[in-house]
């Protein structure tokens, strides 16, 4: 099918550049921008107008039911279309924003991967799927934020972002895992009608919630994405703002339908999304790097989303879908924006940004014009959607929730109101020292074309997000075939002027309130401590590296008796606690045996004991072999010859071998080296002595089946020719394991040769080394 | 080891031939009584155990055996080839075949195909003995013994 | 299963595991000799009861056959496996005059390591870095 070949076709320009096309980077991007643009041709072509979405399975494990599928049905289209349109620009962008970059190679190979991964993960009809592709793209923005691996910044940060994605994406995997066990299917449309609820449903709903949340950077994992900032501008724009981080909102607003009236759901996902939303508002107002204001404002806006789709209220789903597209338009924009300003001044401080009006003014108006959309400010879309969003969440009836989520959102406009004027402020202000840009002017001569290629795709979305805004009831009956693909009754309208309602004056006394505050916020503010979440985050990483290295140093000193030991006790550990679950009634099954069988075991006890205390070697395989013989008497009073025959040879041979090995050594072992304490040897030994039985006796209850020796029994004449049926199981019915088990003995016997052949050429060896020394 | 002249001809002359004798007698009644390969094998090799201990090569009937690998690979492919017969004649691996044959003076004599992985087992089972006797026993003796300094 | 049946498995795992936590090779041989035997009677004691030896043709209640066919096979290898440790046991004796289990030198060098606790960013430790 088209869209599996078009995903491939991202991947195959990957390995183009990776490995066929080191040396012409700019020639693999241009393969890229094909890939990119075809992919939305054919989303456009394929599955717009369709009379059903187009729908594709390749089954993995059909058994196991993983199977991949992809439905193109209308969110998916628009969700596609931005990955690939986004990407086009960003992509473009990059060709001149890499110049002279020796890493560019590598980004175009791992930007047409992560392409590949999120169309894929869009595309997804099933939860499987799209984990596959969840994980890969936390693998490549990895790499990507990692670009620079010189840098410590960078790799801690891709590190962070890899652990915190990565874990989420552990859980989400959980949670997968207990959906298909419960209700045999991943897909979403199955899981929809089968429609989970109790105890196992919001267990399942709330291990997805963490993997959505942390590739979202939901609070309390909203660490990672402003660290993810050391990456390029290019991989910031594009993962950072319009893409990776969708992910989750994707996987809540196909999950949503399925978990909303689960009982934890609303309350996780407006939790979340409203403190989220609050801080990263405010973390946004209080940054000098312009980057990093955007990467909060980003993780703000997430919240607003997440609250949105999570919420399962139709409207909000609408606006959800309307508010993802704006976000995406204006983010881009932004980002891309201050890139060109950084690549002018060589700075991304507020407090000095203003100085790019003069060198990049159509840049910085068009900069100007995604603001104001981030703002929500009419004329442009982000005015619309906003709205929209508001207008959902004042008719939606969910009581509590309902109301923390709506004031929550406002609360959260007034913040996105305010560090967007913030910034606003910052370009139209002229910063106070001149001096220092024109230093940077000196070695910042790109040519032309280079800044034209840099500063079409921010206008483009200045462009788009003002075109969008006049064109809104338009771009509302577009977005009617999204949204109700995840929702049937989310079927809604965008207008430019709504008419003047609750949300409007709702929105007047924010857009008032915000534009004060961000007019007033302080530009130089330098409170460039380390956030929370991060500094959290690397006391635990570091605790588990140093407590991983603890108990290695404890488990794994060298020693073979420790090792022994530890082995010996966990082994114990697990019978012994199944027995304590269980109780000890199986001990009242135990029989008193017969008085020869009583003489026996004793006999056997008291010679085995004797072998763990007398330290001479020799009497210790004497010993050794008396409990043999013993236990051969055992076997001949149990009904088993063949058994008591064998035994009573094999340990006869033992003690000769014992013999043979022993003649060269010296007749006492010398006492343990007291790294291990008798006492806990004794300890040990006693756990499993304790341990083994019980399990036996457990093993013996266990039975639910007949033997299979019945059946043994009765095929044993007629079919094998013997009465003995122990033999006929060796030589017939289990003939192939014993055929394995002389093979052991013959590589036991071959081994016991070559050691012996290493021993003689050894002392060859030392011999003539004395012969040429004495001569 | 055992320096009894009595004992060395009482082992030689008789201990070897009535001990290989119950031997193949103890592997063949196997399937029908307590026995089979493994005591078998054990037994004749309890038997080169007491000849090495009395000083002398194993041996039956007077010929030494020199090179228990090719006895130890002469049993795996006895098995080996026990196994693998049934699958060329359409059967499944290890499939026994029952023959009833009347030999004279002795009467009906059923021979199972299965007897044959039993020698097989009964061969590896002595070369294994026999190649601790002669490494861990003969050889490494011969290195333990020798006059070293130092180590040892 | 018998009360002394159950003990004599008790005390043939606990001395056979208190053995195989020895340096000399020669008690370690010994020991798996002991638990090598502790097996076999647990898996002849729970797996069957006692009974007439299984043959076809015998009078009264006959004992599972399947349980002695495997241990049958696991007394010649517990042999097998015996005789190649006191071979090694022998072979370390006749080349470094003593049959006890050295230390593992690398390991030993993990436990120095994690002295020094490493943290995220540090430069990586050089017997980290491939020359």
């Amino acid at each position: 099918m088209v869209f599996f070949a078009a995903v491939v076709a991202h991947f195959a320009v990957a390995v183009l550049a990776l490995i066929g096309l080191r040396r012409r980077p700019v020639i693999a991007a241009c393969a890229g921008l094909v890939v990119l643009a075809g992919t939305a041709l054919v989303v456009v072509t394929q599955a717009i107008g369709a009379t059903s979405a187009p729908r594709k399975t390749i089954e993995w494990l059909p058994l196991l039911g993983f199977n991949f599928t992809f439905q193109v049905d209308g969110f998916a289209v628009v969700m596609a279309l931005l990955v690939s349109l986004l990407g086009f620009g960003v992509l473009a962008y990059s060709i001149a924003y890499f110049e002279h970059d020796a890493t560019f190679t590598r980004f175009v190979g791992l930007f047409m991967a992560f392409a590949g991964s999120m169309t894929g993960l869009v595309l997804a009809e099933d939860l499987f799927t799209m984990f596959i592709f969840w994980e890969l793209t936390s693998v490549w923005s990895f790499l990507l934020i990692g670009l620079h691996d010189k840098s410590e910044v960078a790799r801690r940060s891709a590190v962070r972002a890899l652990l915190t994605t990565g874990a989420g994406g552990l859980c989400m995997l959980v949670g997968i895992g207990l959906l298909q066990n419960q209700f045999g299917t991943t897909s979403f449309a199955q899981l929809r009608e089968a429609a989970p609820t109790g105890k196992m449903a919001s267990v399942a709903a709330s291990l997805l919630l963490l993997g959505a949340f942390t590739k979202s950077a939901q609070f309390p994992f909203h660490f990672w994405l402003p660290g993810a900032m050391a990456a390029p501008t290019p991989v910031s724009a594009y993962l950072h703002s319009a893409t990776m981080v969708k992910a989750g909102i994707v996987l809540l607003a196909r999950t949503a339908p399925i978990f909303g009236d689960t009982g934890v759901w609303r309350w996780w996902v407006v939790l979340a999304g409203v403190i989220t939303m609050l801080i990263g508002g405010w973390r946004a107002l209080r940054e000098t790097d312009a980057k990093l204001v955007l990467a909060h404002s980003t993780v703000s806006q997430l919240g607003l989303l997440t609250v949105l789709f999570g919420i399962g209220s139709p409207y909000a789903t609408y606006a959800g879908v309307a508010h993802l597209v704006a976000h995406a338009i204006f983010k881009a924009g932004l980002f891309l924006g201050v890139g060109v300003i950084d690549h002018e001044l060589g700075t991304r401080d507020v407090s000095k940004i203003g100085a790019a009006r003069r060198s990049v003014p159509v840049s910085v108006v068009a900069i100007g014009a995604c603001l104001l959309s981030m703002a929500g400010i009419i004329p442009l879309f982000g005015f619309a959607t906003k709205e929209k969003a508001l207008v959902a969440l004042l008719d939606a009836e969910f009581g509590l929730v309902g109301s923390i989520a709506l004031w929550g959102i406002v609360a959260g406009s007034v913040f996105s109101v305010a560090y967007s004027v913030r910034l606003l402020h910052a370009l139209v202000r002229t910063p106070n020292d001149s001096a220092s840009n024109d230093e940077h002017h000196a070695h910042h001569e790109a040519s032309a074309l280079v800044r034209t290629t840099l500063a079409a795709p921010v206008v483009v979305a200045a462009v788009v997000s003002l075109g969008f805004g006049f064109a809104a009831s338009t771009v509302g009956s577009w977005l009617v075939s999204p949204s109700s693909a995840l929702d049937v009754k989310a079927v809604s309208k965008l207008a430019l002027w709504p008419g003047i309602n609750d949300a409007l004056l709702i929105s007047l006394v924010v857009i008032a309130i915000g534009a004060v505050i961000g007019w007033k916020a302080p530009l130089e503010d330098n409170s460039a401590q380390q956030p929370q979440g991060e500094r959290v985050f690397d006391a635990v990483y570091d605790a588990t590296i140093a407590g991983a290295k603890r108990i290695t140093a404890v488990i794994q000193p060298g020693s073979l008796p420790i090792y022994v030991g530890v082995t010996l006790l966990l082994v114990s550990i697990a019978p012994l606690s199944a027995t304590f679950v269980d109780g000890f009634g199986s001990l009242s099954g135990l029989t008193s045996g017969t008085a020869l069988e009583a003489s026996v075991s004793i006999i056997a006890i008291v010679l085995a004991l004797g072998v763990a205390v007398l330290q001479s070697r020799f009497t210790g395989a004497m010993f050794l072999g008396g409990v043999g013989y013993a236990i051969a008497a055992l076997f001949a009073l149990r009904g088993a010859p063949d058994l008591a025959v064998t035994q009573l040879l094999v340990e006869t041979l033992t003690i000769v071998v014992f013999l043979l090995a022993l003649r060269a050594m010296t007749r006492i072992t010398t006492r343990p080296v007291a790294r291990f304490p008798q006492i806990t040897r004794m300890f040990i030994a006693a756990t499993v002595g304790i341990a083994i039985p019980l399990l036996a006796l457990a093993a013996r209850d266990a039975r639910t089946a007949p033997s299979a020796s019945q059946e043994y029994f009765a095929r044993s004449v007629d079919e094998a020719g013997g009465r003995n049926v122990v033999n006929v199981i060796l030589v017939d019915f289990r003939g192939f394991d014993t055929m394995g088990e002389i093979v052991v003995l013959a590589i036991a016997a071959l081994g016991v040769a070559n050691l012996v052949r290493a021993a003689e050429q050894h002392r060859r060896a030392a011999i003539s080394v004395k012969e040429v020394a004495g001569s | 080891m055992i320096k009894s002249k009595i004992l060395e001809e009482l082992i030689d002359r008789w201990l070897t031939k009535v001990g290989t004798l119950v031997a193949i007698f103890i592997t063949f009644r196997g399937h029908n009584a307590p026995g089979g390969g493994f005591a078998g094998g054990l037994i004749l090799g309890a038997v080169f155990v007491l000849q090495y201990l009395a000083g002398q090569q194993p041996t039956i009937r007077r010929k030494p055996i020199l090179n228990p690998e090719r006895l130890l690979g002469l049993g795996l492919l006895l098995a080996l080839v026990t196994t693998a017969t049934p699958l060329f004649v359409g059967g499944a691996p290890l499939e026994s075949y029952i023959w009833s044959i009347t030999l004279p003076q002795i009467g009906k004599v059923k021979i199972v195909s299965s007897t044959f992985f039993d020698f097989g087992v009964f061969f590896v089972v002595v070369a294994v003995v026999l190649m601790v006797l002669t490494f861990l026993g003969t050889r490494g003796g011969a290195i333990s013994h020798e006059p070293t300094d130092g180590a040892g | 299963m018998s009360i002394w049946a159950f003990t004599l498995i008790a005390v043939l795992f606990a001395v056979g595991s208190y053995l195989l936590m020895e340096r000399s090779l020669t008690r370690v041989a010994l020991g798996v000799g002991v638990i090598g035997n502790g097996v076999n009677v647990l898996i002849i004691a729970s797996g069957s009861d006692a009974g007439e030896a299984p043959i076809i043709g015998r009078e009264g209640v006959l004992a599972d056959p399947l349980p002695q066919a495997l241990v049958l096979t696991a007394i010649v290898i517990g042999f097998a496996l015996l005789t190649f440790l006191m071979t090694l046991a022998w072979r370390n004796w006749t080349i470094t005059g003593n049959d006890e289990v050295e230390d593992d030198v690398e390991d030993r060098m993990i436990t120095r390591r994690a002295e020094q606790t490493a943290k995220l960013g540090d430069e990586p430790h050089p017997e980290d870095v491939q020359t």
